[in-house]
């Protein structure tokens, strides 16, 4: 699992898929990308390809619809458009796209799930902060 | 305790009626923003929620929890479930085919999603037949002599959904009086 570890001072040499948007940073992947591993990243991170391992944001993560994504997510934002089986973590909203198919537990603030979307799993919303805390 | 005192014994094999209300059109039951239920509700058709339920909640077609609806309870929909935004659902189990949840909406609870996490929903759940049972009292004297011959089948025309069960409490009692008179 431990194959790639990016880490936030780090994440420059990442310049390859880094693009700034509205002042912060976001890592952005292709649809023929693959990311195997731990990423820790200040910024927001909009997911495609393959993605395998564990995934912790400051910023926001979108994954696409054409994604395949097998790893925990945890993130302010998260916008679910693919197929997502792992745990995700929302700080603060977790939005499920009409073709996005989660499976999985997820711990939101707020939730939204759009007509069509698959979700599997136990949602656990509301004092998210002070669960949060004792980890 | 039960709105609904009818509940086949095998649902799975019960084809769910696109209309099966009084007059023709598909069945469907509102509570409203001051009703209340405290039990648990099985209905064939929809169900739509405004109010209060404390209690599992099953329906072959849509629910919706509307408005500031509340919820504490199991919920399955054999089609669609719609949580609203001022709605809450605090759930143990959620089996649903379709599932939409607006943004602001209180929501937790374990989701089993698509067709098959529906059927095989069989939790046993004698609540409904102890609700049959109970007004036994009342056709006991009426007729006694049903006990023997048990004509009781074609009687159930005068749609009272109750009287079929009737039958077998019936055939119970004289042995509780014969025990009496002991």
């Amino acid at each position: 699992m431990d194959v790639q570890e990016a880490v936030t001072e780090g994440t420059a040499s990442v310049d390859n898929g880094e693009v700034k948007r509205d002042g912060r940073k976001q890592f952005s992947m292709g649809p023929s990308d693959i990311l195997e591993g731990k990423l820790i990243y200040d910024g927001s991170v909009h997911a495609d390809g393959r993605v395998e391992g564990e995934v912790r944001v400051s910023g926001n993560i979108d994954v696409a619809s054409g994604a395949n994504v097998k790893a925990l997510l945890e993130g302010a934002n998260v916008t679910l458009k693919g197929q997502v089986e792992g745990m995700v973590t929302a700080r603060d909203k977790l939005t499920l796209g009409k073709n996005a198919r989660l499976s999985g537990d997820i711990q939101v603030r707020r939730l939204q799930i759009d007509d069509g979307a698959t979700l599997n799993g136990h949602v656990r919303m509301g004092d998210f902060e002070q669960q949060a805390s004792g980890q | 305790m039960t709105l609904s005192s009818r509940r086949p014994a095998s649902r799975l094999a019960t084809p769910v009626p696109a209309e099966n209300g009084s007059n023709g059109q598909r069945n469907s039951v509102v509570l409203g923003p001051n009703d209340r239920l405290v039990g648990e509700l099985y209905i064939e058709g929809d169900l739509r929620v405004a109010g209060t339920v404390e209690g599992n909640l099953e329906a072959t077609g849509d629910i919706e929890i509307a408005g500031a609806g509340k919820v504490n309870g199991d919920v399955t929909a054999y089609n669609r479930l719609t949580v609203g935004s001022d709605a809450s659902l605090i759930a143990g189990d959620v089996r649903v085919a379709r599932l939409t949840v607006a943004d602001g909406a209180k929501f937790s609870g374990k989701v089993s999603m698509g067709k098959v996490a529906v059927e095989p929903s069989k939790p046993a759940e004698p609540e409904p037949v102890l609700v049959e049972a109970t007004p036994v009292a009342k056709p006991v004297p009426v007729k006694p002599v049903s006990v023997k011959t048990e004509p009781v089948k074609p009687v159930p025309v005068k749609a009272v959904p109750v009287k079929p069960a009737a039958a077998k409490p019936a055939a119970v009692k004289p042995f509780e009086q014969k025990g009496k008179r002991r």
